[in-house]
């Protein structure tokens, strides 16, 4: 892995010999094998490394003036007028160079002519570092912030995956123990029936979607285990339309719908109640319904329970967008229906 | 000891009953499906022991408590509750976890036959004396608190502020349903807004018409009326 910083001095260096190679060859191309001179090429390889120099100083200072943070309106005209003064910078130390190397002439170095065409052709190669400069940084930054968006996202999506509540295993695990000698039978199915959600709670951390039949399966097996736990006071009813069952569906959701259901409305009334899960698919969409005995109160959450429903449409507008939709109506001050409409995803 | 267990799932109390049978000290009085049900087993039974489920239907175990005016014994039940176990300050008997394990519950009879014993020598009276424990709940914290540990309770609106260590939480009832209640040998009706408990009196001061300034340990005043202030010297003079 190549660090920021080396690649940089690749680049930087490479480039600028790339440059006095192009200047060294284009003029033994132009004026023919002899006229240059190895005086000529080591001024041309000097000029490189003057151009290096004063890259490299705008780097620092383009760094030092946080100039990325700069809107284009703003940053543009700065771009300009460095650029420019790096070309008069340039053209003063060509001369300066050329003292030594013997050069110098003193008609060319002040020709006014010579001074504008040069500046002008500098002015557009330090414009284009810059822009290969800005080009290659935005684009860095982009992709950065890009990775973090996407690393965000996935940790926001594993947190709100649902988890099993340790109140229901708890409980379904002592519903288990005391059918061991009321009903061998009956227990040994509950015993299959939360491993089975334990295994499917333990497999959510890898997979993203699962098929709404799997998740149809958990959650017969979620209200078996509860009605073993609530016995008469909790009825079940589902109405299932069989073209649901191919849909994706972010798992233990509906599991989590149903267990508010049970949670916050069945299991509070003394006389117990009853819960119904109900799917249907029109234009390819699918909408589940889980309708329960119960009232809810809007903004009243008087326990973490209204975290299962705030999780869930975040999990939502996260995996979907704005493509599901998540509603909660109440029907007569007895009922309470949760109502989602997931796209199909192939 | 008699003991009322109260749980809303069937399976729940059928399982305690059966572990509770290794402890036959343990007389299972009888089993409620709720809160309300309880309420009623408390008054006739009289239990000495509550095992009690925190979540229920209706009102909650706390709910329950919060209704009794002298509190038996309490264990809690629940499957997993940290929040609501948390709530608790030091002194709540004990509290067992379902599914309960057989040598917990052991644990937990032999802290109720020792609690037993240090409440023993007395027959339960109807009246509240300093043997007795009171269940308080402030907000999202609750107390057990022995009536020996209570200073004094003002009566605030339809409120009774009960003092006690540093706090003061506040109880829902009226100070003269309290006052019929509580042992008159330990606790003393001083005005129309205190009741102040005798053990906790430190010194007495002759006041305007007649009334009287008592000092509790732990420097809090209590204006006693005129009215009562000829009763109360009687009482500390024996």
């Amino acid at each position: 892995m190549i660090t920021r910083d080396r690649l940089y001095w690749i680049l930087q260096i490479g480039g600028w010999a790339f440059y006095a190679l192009i200047q060294i060859v284009g003029s033994k191309i132009a004026f023919g094998g002899e006229s240059v001179s190895t005086t000529q090429m080591v001024f041309l390889s000097c000029e490189a490394l003057c151009c290096l120099f004063l890259t490299h100083t705008l780097r620092q200072l383009i760094n030092k003036w946080r100039w990325f943070s700069l809107g284009m309106s703003r940053l543009i005209p700065r771009v300009v007028l460095s650029v420019f003064t790096l070309a008069i910078s340039l053209y003063i130390l060509r001369v300066v160079v050329s003292f030594p190397l013997g050069l110098y002439n003193n008609e060319v170095a002040f020709s006014l002519n010579n001074f504008i065409g040069l500046t002008l052709v500098f002015t557009v190669i330090f414009f284009i570092w810059s822009v290969l400069y800005f080009v290659y940084n935005y684009f860095e930054r982009y992709n950065k912030s890009l990775k973090l968006e996407a690393s965000v996202k996935e940790i926001e999506l594993s947190n709100l995956k649902s988890q099993l509540n340790p109140h229901f295993i708890f409980n379904a695990l002592n519903s288990i123990r005391a059918l061991i000698d009321e009903n061998p039978e009956k227990s040994k199915q509950a015993v299959n029936q939360l491993s089975n959600i334990l295994r499917s709670s333990l497999a959510t951390g890898k997979k993203g979607l699962a098929s709404f039949e799997d998740e149809l399966k958990i959650v017969k097996d979620y209200i078996g285990l509860e009605q073993i736990r609530f016995e008469e006071r909790l009825k079940a009813y589902f109405d299932i339309d069989d073209e649901s069952l191919d849909f994706l569906v972010p798992p233990l959701m509906v599991q989590t719908l149903v267990e508010n259901g049970i949670k916050h409305g069945v299991s509070k009334l003394t006389e117990g109640g009853s819960i119904l899960l109900k799917t249907s698919v029109t234009n390819d969409r699918l909408k589940i319904q889980v309708r329960n005995s119960g009232a809810y109160v809007n903004g009243e959450r008087k326990n973490s329970g209204g975290l299962g429903l705030d999780n869930t449409t975040q999990r939502l507008k996260l995996i979907y967008g704005d493509e599901a939709t998540f509603r909660i109506l109440t029907e007569k001050d007895n009922f309470v229906i949760v109502e989602i409409e997931i796209p199909h995803i192939h | 000891m008699k003991a009322l267990i109260v749980d809303d799932e069937r399976l729940a109390r059928k399982e305690l009953v059966k572990l509770l049978e290794d402890h036959p000290f343990i007389e299972i009085a009888g089993e409620a499906v709720n809160a309300d049900e309880a309420e009623k087993m408390i008054e006739e039974l009289n239990p000495d022991l509550l095992f009690l489920d925190i979540q229920m239907p209706g009102r909650t175990g706390f709910q329950l408590l919060e209704t009794l005016d002298t509190v038996p014994l309490v264990v809690f039940t629940t499957a997993y509750d940290e929040f609501a176990l948390k709530a608790f300050e030091v002194n709540a008997l004990d509290y067992l976890l379902k599914p309960i394990q057989p040598d917990r519950l052991t644990e937990a009879v032999h802290k109720i036959q020792e609690k037993e014993r240090m409440r023993d020598g007395r027959g339960r009276d109807s009246k509240l004396g300093l043997n007795d424990q009171v269940f308080v709940k402030d907000g999202e914290r609750c107390w057990f608190v022995g009536l020996t540990q209570i200073r004094m309770f003002e009566s605030d609106g339809n409120y009774i502020k009960v003092y006690f260590d540093n706090n003061r939480p506040m109880i829902h009832k009226s100070l003269n349903a309290l006052d019929e209640k509580l042992d008159e040998r330990a606790f003393f009706r001083a005005s129309r807004k205190h009741i102040v408990n005798l053990s906790w009196v430190e010194s007495i001061e002759p006041w305007f018409n007649g009334g009287l300034m008592v000092k509790l340990k732990g420097g809090d005043k209590v204006e006693v009326s005129r009215r009562q202030a000829a009763k109360f010297k009687d009482m500390m003079s024996l």
